[in-house]
């Protein structure tokens, strides 16, 4: 009907495809919730040149577009580093994408870290203090549980978001699904096929990963 | 088991731990300021308490009763003054030369474990049952195993007629019935000194006097107890000392028989004609 057999005949350059779409959203995920988490901690610490700093760092993580960081990463950050070294470096497009979708999805993780965190009342900290707890132990028996439950669901969909934002790293020629697209494209002059394909092999990943996040993520609110 | 017992031998070195406190005393405090910014809440407090006295303070919003209740384990962090605390130093630690630096956190955690609370808001756990958050303190700083912390938390929620409740988590409890289990987290750790801070604000009457109940028969068994409180006729009936604050000063300070009945101070009076009509 639309042509799909095109897509389908192309399946395995572009499952590849898809999977280094996986591999770089698995590789960018856990540079963001890892750089987050300092970040938050940074931010909520009492240390003002520590909070500013963080805060600083959030700020331009979130306020630089992912299109524009992905090719400032690649093209621009070895050339300076090239400068300051005397040597030169290049960076390998998947390390640059890793760098540039984990440093905006920090920012973003670092804001929903602290708003879970400051979302658990004050009080319950304040019981465990009495108590004699130390803040490693408030933090990790009292505080994270609880904030995990209010986290989770921003995590979750800001996960999905920097799924989709993976299919912006053909600009710096990494071989992804939009990459092959964009090649199987030109050759065969059918793109309708191709991107309906796509199209619908993400969502399907997405509805996929979703579904099955979804049930002990629930449980675990519950709990 | 006594403060002094917990104490290492190589700690009680670097500090003077008893050197300023009786050891009958429960409480010492020496000139104790508290700052918010420029808005000065207490004001040159001092009192001694007597280990199993009862002390209940009054005095309206804002006169800084809450904020000493909570400098009493360092809850707010004194502007300046003294804190003893079973003998312990709590505000300020004073090394071998004789210069003062502020408690180390161990310190502050171990002097907190003496001192039990009970909060306004009750702040039990949501995502432990009532067992749980009792066994909690007693897993992680007493460091009892599993099997001792549930049997004295069950022996402390059965005092408090909670036990049934073990299994099930706050939400699920009336705002007596936590407040209930909040008493039981606290005596579980078999402080020495229990802190309560309008412990039945919050609460309707009916639910008030259950807690009131349990506060009576701790007082009854012997418990120091600092009591912030609103309820003028508990406080009359179970303490042996009244205590009135305003804007950050001790302005009445005596038996119940005298503050209650012939205030030396008329903002004292006052204040009491509003409750005692």
């Amino acid at each position: 009907m639309l042509g799909l057999s095109l897509f389908w005949e192309y399946r395995a350059i572009l499952f590849q495809g898809m999977l280094i779409n996986l591999l770089i959203f698995a590789l960018s995920s856990t540079v963001g919730l890892t750089v987050g988490l300092v970040a938050c901690v940074g931010r909520l610490s009492p240390f003002t040149l520590l909070r500013t700093a963080s805060a600083g760092y959030i700020e331009i993580g979130r306020s630089i577009p992912e299109f524009v960081l992905l090719i400032w990463v690649n093209n621009v950050m070895p050339v300076a580093l090239s400068a300051i070294v005397g040597e030169r470096i290049r960076f390998n497009p998947i390390l640059s994408a890793t760098i540039a979708l984990g440093a905006v999805a920090s920012g973003y993780f670092a804001e929903t870290f602290r708003a879970g965190i400051q979302a658990v009342p004050r009080g319950h900290v304040e019981a465990a203090r009495a108590l004699g707890m130390r803040t490693p132990q408030i933090l990790r028996r009292i505080v994270l549980p609880q904030a995990i439950r209010v986290m989770l669901p921003e995590l979750m969909s800001q996960n999905i978001g920097l799924l989709k934002t993976t299919t912006l790293v053909s600009v710096i020629a990494v071989p992804d699904i939009m990459y092959q697209v964009g090649i199987i494209g030109q050759q065969e002059m059918k793109p309708l096929p191709l991107y309906t394909g796509t199209a619908i092999a993400f969502f399907l990943v997405i509805f996929a990963l979703t579904t099955l996040v979804d049930r002990p993520a629930s449980q675990l609110q519950r709990s | 088991m006594s403060v002094m017992a917990a104490v290492h031998p190589s700690e009680r070195a670097e500090s003077d731990v008893v050197s300023n406190a009786e050891p009958s005393l429960a409480i010492r405090v020496v000139g104790l300021n508290k700052s918010f910014g420029d808005v000065p809440v207490l004001r040159g407090i001092s009192f001694d308490l007597s280990r199993g006295q009862v002390l209940s303070i009054i005095g309206a919003s804002g006169s800084g009763k809450s904020t000493l209740l909570r400098c009493l384990n360092y809850l707010e962090r004194p502007t300046s003054g003294d804190v003893w605390i079973a003998g312990y130093p709590l505000t300020f630690a004073t090394d071998r030369n004789g210069s003062r630096r502020n408690p180390t956190a161990a310190r502050i955690a171990r002097v907190r474990a003496e001192v039990g609370m009970v909060f306004q808001q009750f702040n039990l756990w949501p995502h432990m049952t009532v067992a749980q958050n009792v066994m909690e303190a007693l897993i992680q700083v007493r460091k009892l195993p599993t099997k001792e912390a549930r049997s004295r938390a069950e022996y402390y929620l059965a005092k408090v007629n909670m036990l049934d409740a073990a299994e099930r988590y706050p939400s699920r409890l009336s705002g007596g019935q936590q407040q209930r289990v909040a008493i039981a987290r606290a005596l579980s750790m078999e402080p020495q000194i229990m802190l309560f801070d309008e412990a039945t604000s919050s609460l309707d009457p009916e639910l008030t006097a259950e807690v009131l109940a349990v506060m009576r028969l701790l007082a009854k068994d012997g418990m120091t107890m600092v009591v912030v409180t609103h309820e003028m006729a508990f406080a009359r009936e179970v303490s042996d000392r009244v205590m009135f604050l305003h804007g950050g000063l001790i302005e009445e300070d005596g038996l119940p028989s005298v503050v209650f009945t012939n205030p030396r101070s008329e903002r004292c009076k006052q204040f009491l004609s509003k409750f005692l009509g």
